[in-house]
């Protein structure tokens, strides 16, 4: 019991996992309808789409990049599944097999042009990011697909037994990420050349192929995460995405993620997406204004890095605490 | 007999090669002027309009503002850092502008003092951060960008303050000849940044700081106070614009600054300024803001519906690195050649 909970506390996520509950605990005092069946689920709404946009960012992240087109390829793929949906009339598991087909190929698409221009990952997908946006505008000319089947919202509030579907795909998600990681030749790969990509491509690993391999897992979760956005909220909105940037960088650098590569935590980022969700829908429920979220959320990122920085530092200063790492 | 052909030959090569590497040097600035040229020469063939005093005013109105937010990018990127927040540090110096003229009636040179004193401020509270955190800008900027703007909107409860006066609004219709004022700024600011880059002591500091920061600050240079004052310049830059868009549109609004990510790194990175630090176009960056206003202007001319705009204009930046990337490719064998 006492090693348990020794490994628990050496945990980089640890703290924040204290803040997440603290956090849970306070708006569960000031506000009754906080604890709510129905608040629930709304925040696991918002859970599922922020998961799986942080995990797409944060696989890049891994490998010391940045995908800035995750937020354009999920909105182009969110409005290409609608539209497959209320135009072609496609089941909705063929729909989103496509959309998921096309997410990976528009992954592969930036990887194959950072591994093989050997251009800043940065720049490619800032312009990746407004060529999929111009895509999808100009396919929508800015209006959504407003007729989703009534069969795909069945499915997004669907129950397993007493559990909701919707809290699987963050848990599913999470776990292929981990597993893949951390248990895997490729996940090996790519937090190795992420921490130091000469020692890396010196000992047989392939960056380009690495490379292309995270952006195109990238890609992929990305689509799903604009599935799933259409399927909570109902219509295919042009404009999914658009404020997915912030987010998507906020949960895995809150979660411990080192940016220049190499280490990045699925726990850490996960119960960021918490914490993110939390604030969230505590100050709605605190009825402040919607301005209050984005000012606390560039609040946490900038104390949480300080907290982090400042943590490091005394682990340097006292080597033997540092051994908690896995 | 062969031999002796291969020793003519391998001078003549290096020669070649030499030549080929200093006109490839050179053909950065010469080759965006060229396509300018070849693009407006095109645009106004097909579309005679291109040409009209209108257009011309309105192409040039645009170019000022998008100009100065590509060089509030440059003199950060000179540092091999980036400034997320050069959008939220305008829009805060738009809605400062607003308030200082509308609520506060204080005479117009005031108001502008006060948002580029508010731009700069924010820049300096961003490189304060970056130096005394050692945290990557990346991520204190993408920070401080949601912390600026949802101050804004806190303060601002998202209100717009249109009630300018008039002789402010003014300033958007000002002409030299067929062009807009507003390019006099811009000029004014590119020539500032051209001495600040080429001949000044901050400016050389700023290079070698972005160059290697290890080997800047062993050679003397105070590289923290170097690396605050470009945000802080960054900032400033920031804020002209914000009163350039404020004086356009004659209207202080809180969704001004959101469409600023693209034009900031278009203008620098066409024009030849390295994401990595070190190296700095200013001309390349005024030829690279040209470039994007005219692309612009013309496919408006060409009526291609303004939502497709966008992905033409992440085509040119995709093409712009990628031709660059070539060209570095270009040299670097030039350079074997000649060793």
């Amino acid at each position: 019991m006492t090693n348990l909970s020794k490994r628990l506390i050496s945990q980089d996520w640890f703290p924040l996992l204290l803040v997440t509950l603290v956090g849970a605990l306070l708006l569960a005092i000031i506000s009754n309808s906080f604890l709510s069946a129905y608040n629930l689920f709304v925040m696991l709404r918002i859970l599922s789409v922020t998961s799986l946009v942080a995990l797409s960012q944060m696989l890049v992240i891994a490998i010391g990049q940045m995908n800035l087109a995750v937020g354009a390829i999920g909105g182009l793929i969110a409005i290409l599944f609608g539209g497959m949906l209320e135009v072609y009339g496609l089941p909705i598991g063929l729909a989103a097999a496509v959309g998921l087909l096309l997410g990976l190929a528009a992954g592969v698409l930036s990887g194959a042009l950072v591994a093989y221009t050997r251009i800043s990952g940065f720049i490619i997908t800032l312009a990746l990011l407004f060529v999929f946006t111009g895509l999808n505008l100009g396919i929508t000319l800015s209006i959504p697909f407003y007729k989703m089947p009534q069969a795909l919202k069945d499915l997004y509030d669907s129950y397993l037994g007493p559990i909701p579907s919707i809290l699987f795909i963050p848990v599913l998600a999470a776990g292929a990420v981990s597993g893949l990681l951390y248990y895997t030749r490729p996940g090996r790969h790519m937090l190795a050349m992420g921490g130091n990509p000469a020692a890396a491509e010196l000992a047989g690993i392939s960056l380009s192929r690495t490379t292309i391999f995270t952006h195109t897992l990238s890609g992929g979760l990305a689509a799903l995460a604009g599935m799933v956005a259409v399927a909570r909220l109902g219509t295919a909105e042009p404009t999914i995405g658009a404020d997915w940037l912030l987010p998507s960088f906020a949960a895995p650098v809150i979660g411990g993620a080192v940016l220049e590569g190499g280490y990045v935590s699925v726990t850490g980022t996960m119960i960021a997406v918490v914490i993110i969700v939390l604030i969230t829908n505590g100050l709605l429920l605190a009825r402040t204004d919607p301005f209050y979220v984005q000012f606390f959320l560039g609040a946490l990122i900038l104390a949480t890095v300080l907290f982090n920085r400042w943590r490091s530092s005394v682990n340097v200063a006292s080597p033997e605490t540092t051994s908690g790492r896995p | 007999m062969s031999s002796v052909v291969e020793k003519e030959a391998a001078p003549a090569r290096a020669l070649r090669a030499a030549r080929l590497l200093s006109m490839i040097q050179t053909a950065n600035t010469g080759g965006l002027l060229f396509v300018i040229l070849l693009l407006i020469a095109t645009i106004s063939a097909i579309a005679p309009s291109f040409l009209s005093p209108f257009n011309l005013f309105a192409l040039t109105r645009n170019l000022a503002s998008d100009a100065i937010i590509g060089f509030g990018m440059m003199v950060v990127l000179a540092l091999g850092q980036m400034n997320l927040a050069l959008g939220a540090i305008g829009v805060c110096a738009v809605m400062v502008t607003g308030y200082t003229l509308e609520q506060l009636g204080l005479p117009i040179p005031v108001a502008v003092l006060a948002a580029l004193a508010t731009g700069g401020l924010l820049g300096m509270l961003n490189g304060l951060l970056i130096v005394g955190t050692g945290i990557n800008a990346f991520v204190i900027t993408l920070a401080t960008a949601s912390l600026f703007t949802g101050l804004m909107l806190i303060v601002t409860k998202a209100t717009t303050f249109h009630n300018l006066p008039p002789e402010f609004s003014a300033l958007g219709y000002s002409r030299v000849g067929p062009i807009s004022g507003f390019l006099v700024v811009t000029l004014f600011v590119c020539g500032a940044l051209f001495l600040l880059f080429n001949f000044s002591v901050l400016g050389r500091q700023i290079l070698a700081t972005g160059a290697n920061i290890v080997a800047a600050g062993l050679s003397g240079v105070p590289v923290n106070r170097v690396i605050i004052v470009a945000h802080a310049l960054s900032g400033v830059l920031a804020g002209v614009a914000g009163v350039l868009v404020t004086a356009h549109l004659a209207a202080a609004l809180p969704s001004i600054g959101e469409d600023w990510l693209l034009p900031s790194f278009l203008a620098p990175l066409l024009g030849g300024t390295l994401l990595a630090g070190g190296y700095v176009s200013v001309s390349g960056a005024l030829l690279g803001a040209i470039l994007v206003s005219v692309l612009q202007n013309g496919l408006v001319l060409f009526n291609v519906n303004g939502f497709r705009i966008q992905f033409f204009l992440g085509l040119a930046l995709l093409a712009a690195v990628g031709l660059d990337r070539w060209r570095t490719v270009l040299v670097q064998r030039a350079e074997k050649r000649l060793t």
